[in-house]
């Protein structure tokens, strides 16, 4: 019994001490490209005022001689960690929803593209 | 005599516990490549077909000739195991050990004036990124591993405050590959070199 005795209790110590985490970091323009949101956008005929009025402020801009590129992203990172004391473990993933829109010297939509992340993906 | 042979071991165990550990960080960042409908650069496509084809690029950047597109996956895996007779926070005898690796895919396409495509590079890789062992009597000078330049950011959220960086960097801003309109960067890229040399970093 005696030889015994330590195992249940460094079993329960370690129980004790053991946990996980879990965390969440966002960063980035707040999505409202979804496909139901710019499906009312035209290339060629759309403007980039119409895009503005609808996205709001981009994170980035872009320029080439006359034309001009709008540029949004919002970053989703997700981590999950197990904390066992001696061993710990973590795994973070990030994801990048995404929305780009390129005009014409006359400030006309030419070509666009958005992705928007599943929360499941 | 036997209760006071099992507090000791008790105490033993959880001291050595205590003083040593291995941590396992894994990062992914983006999205796997391999599935994308990469075009030729022959077939000379249209700006707006590859995006229907890719979705919108992680990274955009204005060049001399026209556009630079480029789309990236990263798995990043950092393990370290480490060892420290030190107690509430104070560093005696710390013995660590880690591992860096990392892998990933980058396509790069670039368009003309036009809007046509011009040219594609795409690669991958799986590579040691690199680590260390130490042993530090008294105090924790050195970290082992270090990925903070390749699970950072993207560099679009630091567009709007470029200028109001410290002045090295601010003149640099037409140089510096996180404006959009002086070409692209990768992760991990060493800042001594290059475009970034003048920041001073």
């Amino acid at each position: 019994m005696k030889a015994f005795f330590p195992l249940p209790v460094m079993a329960l110590a370690l129980a004790l001490l053991a946990g996980c985490a879990q965390y969440e970091n966002k960063r980035g323009v707040e999505v409202s490209w979804q496909n139901s949101v710019t499906q009312g956008l035209t290339r060629g005929a759309s403007t980039r005022k119409d895009v503005l009025d609808l996205l709001g402020p981009p994170s980035q801009v872009i320029a080439l001689d006359d034309e001009t590129a709008l540029y949004y992203l919002f970053e989703h990172s997700r981590g999950e960690g197990l904390v066992l004391v001696v061993y710990n473990r973590m795994r973070i993933d990030t994801r990048y929803d995404r929305a780009i829109f390129f005009f014409d010297a006359d400030d006309t939509l030419t070509d666009y593209s958005t992705r928007v992340y599943a929360h499941d993906e | 005599m036997g209760a006071r042979a099992g507090l000791a071991a008790i105490l033993l165990a959880a001291t050595l516990l205590s003083l040593s550990g291995c941590s396992q960080w894994h990062y992914s960042m983006g999205s796997p490549l391999a599935q994308l409908d990469v075009p030729r650069a022959e077939d000379r496509t249209a700006l707006g077909e590859v995006l229907a084809r890719l979705g919108p690029p992680q990274r955009v950047s204005a060049s001399v000739s026209g556009y630079l597109l480029a789309w990236e996956h990263w798995h990043v895996r950092e393990n370290a195991l480490g060892f420290s007779l030190g107690l509430k926070g104070t560093d005696v005898l710390a013995i660590d050990w880690g591992d860096l690796r990392y892998k990933g895919e980058y396509l790069l396409l670039s368009f003309d004036r036009e809007h046509r495509l011009a040219s594609v590079s795409q690669s991958a890789w799986d590579s040691h990124g690199g680590g260390g062992r130490a042993i530090q009597p008294l105090f924790s000078f050195v970290d082992v591993l270090d990925s903070d330049d390749l699970t950072g950011s993207m560099p679009q959220h630091r567009w709007g405050s470029d200028l109001m960086q410290r002045l090295p960097e601010a003149l640099n801003r037409e140089s510096s590959p996180d404006t959009g309109e002086a070409g692209l960067e990768q992760r991990g890229t060493p800042e001594a070199l290059g475009q970034r040399s003048l920041e001073m970093r």
